[in-house]
Formats: C-alpha cells, sequence, structure tokens
C-alpha cells in the first residue's frame, strides 16, 4: 500500500517530518519498507497487515496518524445530491443472492464529458503507481485509495435493457475483462451482467465492453459490498488480482460505500460534468453496534506494567471508537463498522500496547515450572548425531520431497506406496520421499563432482509411508560412503578404498555405544545386508548397483549405503550403565593362524570356536587377515585370537593346551582349515 | 710430569668424544683401576719427602676436575641424545588422528537455541509433518477462506483429504495444549513446507523453532524479557531488541522482533536493507480463540509464542548469503561447522 504525505495531509495537520513519520507508524505496526521522495512528495509504501482493511486508505491511515501523533482527523462529508430513486433513466436492479452481495447501489449520472484528469489528480494516481485513464475511472480510482471502497464505472449505454443483475455467472459464460483478456467463468463466480451478458467480474475486474472512454455520455457508478470468500475464491480460480479485490477480500464497511459514492460522484460532477438522475440500492445499510467490555484490570493481567485507565481511554477515542466509562472503571467500547477486526477485549488491550508504544512495557522474567523430563527421542538422537560425527560423518540435510524419477534412478525400493504431493510447484516436489537414500546418492554424486574424492555423510529424518488410511512417518538414519578413504600414517599414505566392511564398522561403534545388545548383520537374497536389532530386521547395508551409479553419474566409484529405522533402534538402546568388575586374574591368549575356503562364513567359524572354548574361552576375534600371493585363489588366510580366563585363580598352560588343541581339532574338521 | 699439560690433554680427548662409549674408554683409561691417574697416584711413594705433598694435591685436584669434566660430558650427551631423536620427526609434518566429521549448521542453530531454553525449564518438543488442516489452521485461528492464509501457502497430499504438510511448527502448539494441562513450556524445532520457488533467500523446505509458555499470570512484559534474554545469548550482550506491532492470527496482541543489525550495529547497510534493524521473530500472546479451540480456560491462562526460521538465524549468525547452501550439503560447506 503506498501512501504521500501530501495526501494526507488533506486529513491531518502533520507535524512530524516525512522520516519520523515513517518510524512512528512502523513502530505502530504500520511497516514502511520504503520511503521515497518524489515530485515535492513523499511516497510512503506500507506492508499493510491482512486483518486491517481499514488501513488501505489514506483516510485510514491518517485515522492512526491522528492517535499516533495527535492531531484531529479532518473526514470529508459527502454532499447531498439530488439522485431521483425513480424515473427514466433509473436501471432495474435484482441481486440474486443477498449473501453474495449484501449490499450494491448504482448511481447514474448523465450528460459526463470523458477526457484527461486534471493535473493535480493525475500526479496524485501516478504517485502511487496508478496509470491515469480517463477523468471518470480516475475518480473511481483516486476514491479507491483516498477512502478504500473501491467503485466502478461502467458505459450506461452499453449496457442491455438496461438492467443491472448481481448474479453468479453461468456455466462456460465468458467476458472479456479491461486488461484485454478472455475469462472463462463458472458457477462459483460473481458478476455483474445485463439483461444477456456479464459485463463485470464482481469486485475483481471490469469487462472491456461497458468500459467508461472517450464519448461515453451517460454513466452507472457502481459502489457495493461483496461476499469476501467468494470474491477471494474466484480471483484465485481465474487468476487475476485488482486493488478492488484486495480490498473487498479483506472486507469494506457497508457505511463506507454508501460515503464513497456520494463522494464520488460529487467529484465526478465538478470534473466531468453531468447531471445526477437515477439512483437505485438493494440492501441495508444498517450494522449492529458492536460493543466490547474492557476492564482495565486485564489489560494489566495481559500486558503487564500500568497503563492508566485515562490514556486507554483517550487512545481508543482517537482510534475512533466510542468509549464509556461504566461502573468499576469497566470501558464499555463501541466499535464502528470499518474496524471488522475488534471483536474481543484483547483485540482492544493490542489497540492500547500498539498505540502505547511495545517498547515502552516493561521486561519482567516468567516464572517457569519445570517440566518432568524423561530423556526425549531428540536427545538420543543428538547423541546419535554426536557418535557419527565424532566417527568422521559429517551430517547432511536434504528435502523431504523428491521427484519420482530419482526413486527409480537409485532403484531404492520400499514396501509401500509413495504419498503424492496435490500441488508441486516443479517436479522436485512430487512424493514425499519413502526412504532417504536417494537424496543422499544424489549428495555424494554432487561432492564428487566438486572433486571431493571421499564422501561420508547421514541423515535423520523422517520417512513418509502410505498406509490405507493415513500416512505414515518414521524417523531414520541413513549412511552413504564413497570414494576413498586416503590419510597419513607413520608409514606414509594410506589409501583406503571405501566398501562395507567401512559401513559395518561404523554401525557397530554406534551400536555399542549406545549399548544395543543384540545386533548382527545377515546377507540377503536380493545382496542387500540386513540389519537386525534384536532378531528384528531394523534396516539393511547395500551396495549401490552399476546402473543405478550410472543414472546418477557416478563414475569409477563404489557407493555404499545404510538406512537404520530409529524407532527401532531406539527400543533396543541400553540406558542402564553397569558396570561389570575388571579380572583380578591374567588371561593366557592363544592365537591360530590358518587357511580357509573363502565362501565359509566367519561368524560360523567364531561361533564354532566359542561353543567348544566354552567355559574358559573368553573370547575369540579375527586378529588379522590376509589374502594375497602365499594364499591360494578362493581361499583366505585368518589368525583368530583367542583368549582364556578364569575370575577366580591364575589359569595353568596346562589347563589351556588340551582345550586350545580341541578347538583347533574342530577347524580343521568341521571347517577344513589347514594351519599355517 | 706436568699435571697441567696431563688435564690440558684429558680435556682435548673428552672434547673429541661423541659416544658413550668413547666416553666410557676415556674414563677407563685415566680413572680406570690401571689408569693414568691410578699411575700418578703410585708414583707419589717414589718422589722426594718434599715432593710429595704437593704433587698429592695436585693429582688429587686432578682427578676431582677429570671426574667432574666426565661427568659433564655425560649429561651432554644424554641431552644431545635426546635432541636428536627430536630431529628424526619434523613437527611440521601432519599429526595422525582420525578426522572428525561435523554436524549440520542448521543442527548446531537447533542445539543452541533448545539449550538457551532448556535452562529457562523448556523442554523440547517436536510434532509430525504431515498434518491435518485443523491443526494447521482452524486450531490456530486462520480461517480457511481468508487472506491471513496467504502467508501460509501449504503443499496438500493427494489421496488424503485435508492432509497437508505442516507450514509452520505451531500446529505443535494445538497438540501439545490438547494432551497436557498448563503449566506448559515448551520449545518445538522441526522441519516445514511452502510451495515457494527456490532462490537465494528462499526454499520450500526450512526449520522452523517454536515456543510456548502457559500459565497463569503471563503476561507480554514476560514475553519481553524472555525474548531478550534469548536475543542476547544467542547474539551477544551488545545486541539490542525491539518490538514492533505485528498481526498474527494465532497471537493477541502480536509483534515482529527485530534486533539491531549484528552487520553494522544499527547504523545502516545492504543486509537489513539500511534500516539498521533485522527481522528474526514473530511472537505474541496466545489468541483466546486458540485456548478455546484446545480446551483451556483463557479466564485462568494466559501464555506467549514466539516462532522464527532458523535458517535464518544461522544466515545471520555465520554470515552465509545463499539460503541454498543448506541443502546443497557441499562437503566443503559443511566442513567449516
Amino acid at each position: 500500500m503506498k501512501i504521500t504525505y501530501n495526501w494526507l495531509k488533506d486529513f491531518i495537520d502533520l507535524k512530524v517530518p516525512p522520516f519520523e513519520l515513517a518510524e512512528k507508524l512502523t513502530m505502530a505496526g504500520l511497516e514502511v519498507v520504503s520511503l521515497k521522495e518524489s515530485g515535492g512528495d513523499f511516497i510512503f509504501e506500507i506492508e499493510i497487515t491482512s486483518n486491517r482493511p481499514d488501513w488501505l486508505s489514506i483516510e485510514g491511515i491518517a485515522r492512526e496518524v491522528s492517535a499516533i501523533c495527535g492531531g484531529t482527523l479532518k473526514t470529508k462529508t459527502p454532499k447531498e445530491l439530488k439522485f431521483k430513486n425513480k424515473g427514466i433513466l433509473s436501471v432495474p436492479l435484482l441481486v440474486s443472492n443477498k449473501k453474495d452481495c449484501p449490499f450494491y447501489s448504482g448511481r447514474v449520472i448523465c450528460g459526463v464529458k470523458v477526457g484527461p484528469s486534471p493535473g493535480w489528480l493525475k500526479k496524485r494516481l501516478e504517485l502511487l503507481g496508478c496509470r491515469s485513464v480517463n477523468n471518470i475511472v480516475d475518480i473511481t480510482n483516486y476514491i479507491l485509495f483516498e477512502l478504500g471502497q473501491p467503485l466502478h464505472a461502467f458505459d450506461l449505454d452499453k449496457i442491455e435493457g438496461p438492467q443491472i443483475c448481481v448474479r453468479r455467472a453461468m456455466a462456460n459464460e465468458k467476458i472479456i475483462t479491461i486488461d484485454g483478456k478472455e475469462q472463462l467463468l463458472d458457477p462459483e463466480i460473481l458478476v455483474i451482467a445485463d439483461k444477456n451478458k456479464p459485463v463485470a467480474i464482481a469486485g475483481i475486474m471490469g469487462g472491456r465492453e461497458a468500459e467508461v472512454a472517450i464519448g461515453t455520455r451517460n454513466i452507472l457508478l457502481e459502489s457495493a459490498v461483496f461476499n469476501p470468500v467468494l470474491l477471494r475464491r474466484g480471483r484465485q480460480k481465474l487468476g487475476l488480482q485488482s486493488e478492488s479485490v484486495y480490498r473487498f477480500e479483506r472486507g469494506v464497511s457497508l457505511s463506507g460505500a454508501a460515503r464513497a459514492s456520494f463522494i464520488a460522484s460529487d467529484l465526478i460532477l465538478s470534473l466531468a460534468s453531468g447531471n445526477p438522475c437515477g439512483y437505485k440500492s438493494l440492501g441495508s445499510l444498517k450494522t449492529a453496534d458492536r460493543l466490547i467490555n474492557l476492564d482495565p484490570a486485564y489489560v494489566k493481567r495481559v500486558l503487564g506494567g500500568a497503563i492508566p485507565a485515562v490514556k486507554m481511554k483517550q487512545i481508543l477515542n482517537k482510534l475512533g471508537l466510542v468509549v464509556k466509562v461504566k461502573a468499576k472503571q469497566i470501558l464499555s467500547v463501541k466499535v464502528p463498522d470499518f474496524r471488522q477486526d475488534l471483536k474481543l477485549p484483547v483485540d482492544l488491550v493490542e489497540e492500547i500496547a500498539r498505540i502505547y508504544g511495545y517498547e515502552k512495557i516493561a521486561q519482567s522474567t516468567p516464572a517457569v515450572v519445570p517440566q518432568e523430563k524423561l530423556l526425549s527421542k531428540r536427545d538420543i538422537t543428538c547423541a546419535i548425531k554426536n557418535l557419527l560425527s565424532g566417527l568422521g560423518l559429517h551430517e547432511v540435510i536434504t528435502y523431504s520431497l523428491i521427484d519420482r524419477a530419482l526413486l527409480a534412478k537409485t532403484g531404492i525400493k520400499t514396501d509401500s506406496e509413495v504419498v503424492e504431493i496435490l500441488n508441486p510447484l516443479s517436479c522436485e516436489q512430487e512424493v514425499l520421499r519413502p526412504s532417504l537414500l536417494p537424496s543422499l546418492i544424489r549428495c555424494v554424486a554432487f561432492n564428487l563432482n566438486q572433486q571431493i574424492d571421499y564422501v561420508n555423510i547421514f541423515e535423520i529424518a523422517n520417512v513418509f509411508l502410505a498406509r490405507p488410511h493415513s500416512v505414515e512417518e518414521e524417523p531414520v538414519l541413513a549412511i552413504a560412503l564413497c570414494g576413498v578413504h586416503s590419510f597419513l600414517s607413520k608409514q606414509g599414505l594410506v589409501k583406503d578404498d571405501i566398501n562395507i566392511l567401512h559401513l559395518k564398522g561404523i554401525l557397530e561403534a554406534l551400536f555399542n555405544k549406545l549399548k544395543v545388545k543384540d545386533f548382527n548383520f545377515t546377507p540377503q537374497d536380493d545382496g542387500k545386508i540386513s540389519i537386525l536389532l534384536g532378531q528384528k530386521q531394523a534396516g539393511f547395508m547395500l551396495e549401490l548397483s552399476r546402473q543405478a551409479l550410472d543414472s546418477v553419474d557416478i563414475k569409477n566409484r563404489q557407493v555404499v549405503l545404510a538406512e537404520v529405522n530409529l524407532k527401532q533402534l531406539f527400543g533396543c538402546i541400553g540406558f542402564e550403565k553397569k558396570f561389570a568388575s575388571l579380572p583380578k586374574y591374567p588371561a593366557i591368549t592363544r592365537d591360530i593362524s590358518f587357511v580357509i575356503k573363502q565362501d565359509i562364513a566367519v561368524r560360523d567359524l567364531l561361533i564354532a570356536i566359542e561353543e567348544k572354548g566354552a567355559p574358559l574361552l573368553r573370547s575369540a576375534k579375527i586378529a588379522d587377515y590376509y589374502q594375497g600371493k602365499q594364499i591360494p585363489a578362493g581361499f583366505i588366510g585368518l589368525t583368530v585370537s583367542c583368549v582364556y580366563r578364569l575370575d577366580e585363580r591364575t589359569l595353568t598352560e596346562e589347563e589351556v593346551n588340551p582345550l586350545h588343541n580341541t578347538v583347533c581339532s574342530l577347524l580343521e574338521e568341521r571347517f577344513g582349515i589347514k594351519l599355517r | 710430569m706436568d699435571i697441567n699439560l696431563i688435564q690440558e690433554k684429558i680435556e682435548n680427548e673428552l672434547a673429541g668424544v661423541i659416544s658413550p662409549q668413547a666416553l666410557e674408554e676415556v674414563r677407563v683409561k685415566y680413572l680406570g683401576r690401571k689408569g693414568l691417574i691410578a699411575e700418578l697416584t703410585g708414583s707419589i711413594p717414589m718422589l722426594p719427602i718434599d715432593k710429595r705433598g704437593g704433587f698429592g694435591k695436585e693429582v688429587n685436584a686432578l682427578k676431582i676436575k677429570v671426574l667432574n669434566l666426565i661427568e659433564e660430558k655425560e649429561r651432554s650427551l644424554k641431552n644431545q641424545d635426546s635432541a636428536a631423536k627430536k630431529n628424526n620427526i619434523d613437527i611440521g609434518m601432519p599429526g595422525i588422528a582420525q578426522r572428525p566429521g561435523s554436524l549440520h549448521p542448521i543442527t548446531h542453530i537447533i542445539d543452541e537455541i533448545c539449550t538457551i531454553f532448556n535452562r529457562m525449564g523448556f523442554s523440547v518438543l517436536e510434532g509430525p509433518e504431515v498434518e491435518t488442516e485443523y491443526n494447521n489452521f482452524t486450531g490456530l485461528n486462520i480461517p480457511l477462506d481468508h487472506p491471513s492464509r496467504d502467508a501460509f501457502d501449504t503443499f496438500y497430499l493427494k489421496k488424503y483429504a485435508k492432509s497437508l504438510l505442516r507450514s509452520h511448527t505451531s500446529p505443535v502448539q494445538v497438540r501439545a495444549m490438547k494432551t497436557a494441562k498448563p503449566p506448559l513450556a515448551i520449545i518445538v524445532p522441526g522441519r516445514v513446507y511452502r510451495p515457494d520457488a527456490v532462490d537465494a533467500s528462499h526454499l520450500f523446505m526450512f526449520h522452523q523453532i517454536e515456543g510456548i509458555l502457559v500459565d497463569r499470570n503471563i503476561k507480554f512484559s514476560d514475553l519481553k524479557g524472555t525474548l531478550e534474554m534469548f536475543t542476547k545469548n544467542v547474539f551477544g550482550k551488545d545486541i539490542k531488541m525491539r518490538f514492533r506491532p505485528h498481526f498474527f492470527p494465532f497471537t493477541e496482541p502480536s509483534a515482529e522482533v527485530d534486533i539491531s543489525c549484528i552487520i553494522c550495529c544499527g547504523k545502516g547497510c545492504s543486509v537489513c536493507g539500511r534500516k539498521g534493524w533485522l527481522e528474526i521473530l514473530g511472537a505474541g500472546m496466545i489468541h483466546p480463540n486458540v485456548f478455546k479451540h484446545v480446551g483451556y480456560d483463557a479466564k485462568k491462562y494466559t501464555g506467549f509464542a514466539f516462532g522464527m526460521g532458523i535458517e535464518r538465524i544461522a544466515m545471520l549468525k555465520y554470515g552465509i548469503n545463499d539460503i541454498r547452501l543448506f541443502f546443497e550439503n557441499d562437503l566443503r560447506f559443511l566442513k567449516q561447522f
């Protein structure tokens, strides 16, 4: 909304200079977003909040200025003009539905001279960025800006009948609007029609055919109040926007509609001559007075601090409200119809606080009653994030909305349908992702393109699964590793090609730190590796297929991925920390080095060792593995480290050796190992 | 034999010693059982009586002198030894350690804000991202067909009627108040969605954090005090804050909160659009209609609510000039946090 300093002066004696005024308006809730000097005047651009249609006019802002800066508001009183309620040029008027149009009035002015507007009028409109058309159209715009009431002038001779009907459009009815575009209408759209066809889209835009132009002799001046919701839906449907509908949507007042019609007519008569002729209106202008009782103690309760009741009354008066003091200091406030936003006592509290000044309200510290709080999911999520970043991973945040094509390209399958977005702006917002992995794959590809040769990232976010009656939202953790992890060691540069064991290592470290008791990794038939938490599948690891890599332009690299359902993980976390006594007696460690066929699962081997060695055997771990020159193809060299120990005394070699030998022979017999 | 000459000779010899082995050889040569000094001592009885006393003293002095010299040499050799070891490693070489990862800047800001409010007694609460039209709008006093909704363009879901992606974190207010009675002090971080075209300052997904406090006697002045504490904690104690009247359907009175520009300290620059102030959050007293929707007694309770965009705070705090960087996830960007 734009206003000018000089125009404002028509309504109030301004004592504050423009820049100071801008500051004061901003601090009263009319945020001045720009202030420019132009043609000896100052243009204020103000952001008007949607609850204040009364501020969409010079007069409304002047009223506000009088409350903020002092000074008396000079309102315009319309001259009594003699329009006849009957006669030959009195046009028949029909309003099909009162809800759609609570008030409609038309004034006929005959014999006008359409021509250019006088300079002062042109200038004022142009300063607000409104193009001058001709004196009649300019006057309707002038009144719209000055009083906030949209008006429309028709060329009466182009209205067939002549008759005015406010009705819903019929299906497939068409109109060419003043911008020259053809609009297809339907019964959701309100129109102003003559005997045969729509001549304007009510409150939104006029039609070209009945437009006032050079040569127009007789005009019909419309001033009305339309249903805000109906107009809003209409302009959304048609994709139109105008100064008129902007105000109608926010609500114009009945009294304003009547008044503006008079003031505009007066201006037309003086600038374009012509005679007042017929007048007709439908709908009542009567409004029920709204009374709000305000207890000054309530103001204090909401704001804190103390504003004197006298000051409250003064502020409300200045804003155009009528205040009476009743018993017990209660203020009885009568609200005028241009303030539709004031309904509850708290609305008046805001008015008082706003004008009094938010900055004058003291600060205090509330007494917060601490909430009973257990360890929340968020705390655990934070812990997981910290653990993963400690393990060298970088956290990413990617969009929850993705394109279907990415899902297909990366070949990440989920067991449910995807949730589709009804109104995406682009294909990148087509669906809610059922997995984080496609986004992470894209993120890996992006980083590889930046010549980064080692990408190790994770994300924790919700995935969305389509269920029959609702959308299921589940928090998941996803990890992606790719490239060559190169680092300096004492031996020099080590280049470590990432594979799935790196991923496993990260998950093991995470699960161990979270005290997850029972976790396992087992291969699935489809090549993925299941992550089992407490015997249940809680996620999987996989190596991305060549085809998928090609589709996202990842060349000569391997990407390993994991996704873990956090809800399941939360259920398996051991929150109790318990100390286990340290061993009092030394252990005896025996290593077995051997060659074994590669297709034998190491896990089976270790389980067998542990069973055989129990109870003296306390742990059996892979200490080393080797594949290379000395090992035949299809075999792997392994070293298993066995630790034997007793809690109550020191073990002797004589006790351990025979047991260890049976372990070794078991391996030879059952797994066909060859000791090295 | 001239004792002084002997001493000079020993000194020269010791100067040439560079290893503990060579030093031991010198020690044996002079101080050993069959060494020169023992020999000299042994020769005393063969001297004339009047010379014996003087010579004996000289030999003794020499012995003490040589002992000291050897001890000194031993120490210097030890020092040289460790110096040599040091020189084996150039400390300019890169250190050896696991390289640390990083948390996303948005996570850092959320954690920081949650921590500040945790200390004040607020608890963190999270809510779903798929919401009902009721929780996102109606319950928050936002009429479905009203221009006040224009600020909240919203993604709707196909196949699920009245389901949408929340366009702000405020629906969690409704959920929290419906499930718990006052006093209520919560802080709500999370992802929100709005169909906006992506540019340097707009995304279709971003993060918000929201706080509410409901109890008997919660006042607008408490809101001011709480947010003052918050802004000073996040942006430093010299930051100034101002409350500007504004309109939000779910609060009354409502305010937008500005801080003095952290770039120009209020003088006016390109970041603050020459205004000297930066808008960082919206706030207000919870609207009685919201209380009505959740079944709170507006006669008994009052409360405040505030909300802000995390990306905005992160951009200001870290000096990030393009919002798209947050979700591009360039590792060179992420590693800076």
